[in-house]
């Protein structure tokens, strides 16, 4: 099921609902439901954060498919290229006093997902990722 | 929705969803804490990079000044996030009974 979101943080509540709705239908398990909205939560505010001059809407595509997986694809045409599957250094072994607050998002949805793609054409990014195929859930 | 207060033992209740949009409420309530204090985690479903990243702040804020954060009754998927951000190792974290 597909729907379009404006480019905004108020945004993320009707984001949750719309994933929430289509998950709970066909009753997907809690320990695949919560890491599918964190990662659709940190994607979407990626795209909202790193493209202020942007104003188009960010398409969100939520699959179901056999066995509990869920697919989803947000694209966001119009931003700036980012590599959501380019690996980031961080380091979560690190000292209170050395750690700074954020950088974790990615890292997060990394950990989180089975799949993650990412592609970027002609202004047009689309991040695909899937998760309920088999890696341990959460 | 998200909701944070202070509870009638003094424990700082939070509920419901706390992600991006949330955390200026989170931050705004969390400013005001000083010396020891215990977040209660029993109403909170969910918490994203944002959330943790006011959590953080607070932390390294509270401890400069010789207390801390104690969070307590982290459900399994939060504690599963915090695993993964190396929280465990900088917050003294009680999981749900």
């Amino acid at each position: 099921m597909q729907r379009n979101f404006p480019r905004h943080l108020d945004t993320l509540t009707p984001l949750y609902e719309f994933a929430e709705e289509i998950m709970e239908a066909r009753d997907i398990a809690e320990g695949i439901r919560f890491p599918v909205h964190l990662a659709m939560e940190e994607l979407f505010v990626n795209m909202v954060k790193y493209n202020p001059d942007v104003s188009t809407d960010i398409q969100v595509d939520v699959t179901l498919k056999v066995n509990q997986e869920v697919r989803v694809s947000l694209i966001d045409d119009g931003g700036v290229e980012f590599d959501v599957t380019a690996t980031r250094r961080v380091d979560i072994d690190a000292p209170l006093e050395d750690r700074i607050p954020g950088g974790l998002g990615i890292h997060l949805i990394q950990n989180l997902v089975d799949t993650l793609e990412y592609e970027y054409q002609d202004g047009r990014g689309e991040v695909i990722f899937t998760k309920g195929s088999g890696k341990e859930d959460v | 929705m998200f909701d944070i207060e202070h509870g009638n033992d003094g424990t700082v209740l939070c509920r419901g969803r706390l992600d991006a949009a949330q955390c200026e409420k989170a931050e705004g309530f969390l400013a005001g804490l000083e010396g020891a204090n215990t977040l209660d985690f029993a109403d909170l479903e969910y918490i994203s990079s944002a959330g943790l990243g006011i959590l953080l702040k607070t932390q390294k804020r509270l401890v400069a000044d010789g207390a801390g954060l104690k969070i307590i009754n982290v459900n399994n998927h939060i504690r599963d996030v915090f695993r993964y951000s190396g929280f465990h190792t900088i917050f003294d974290i009680r999981a749900k009974e």
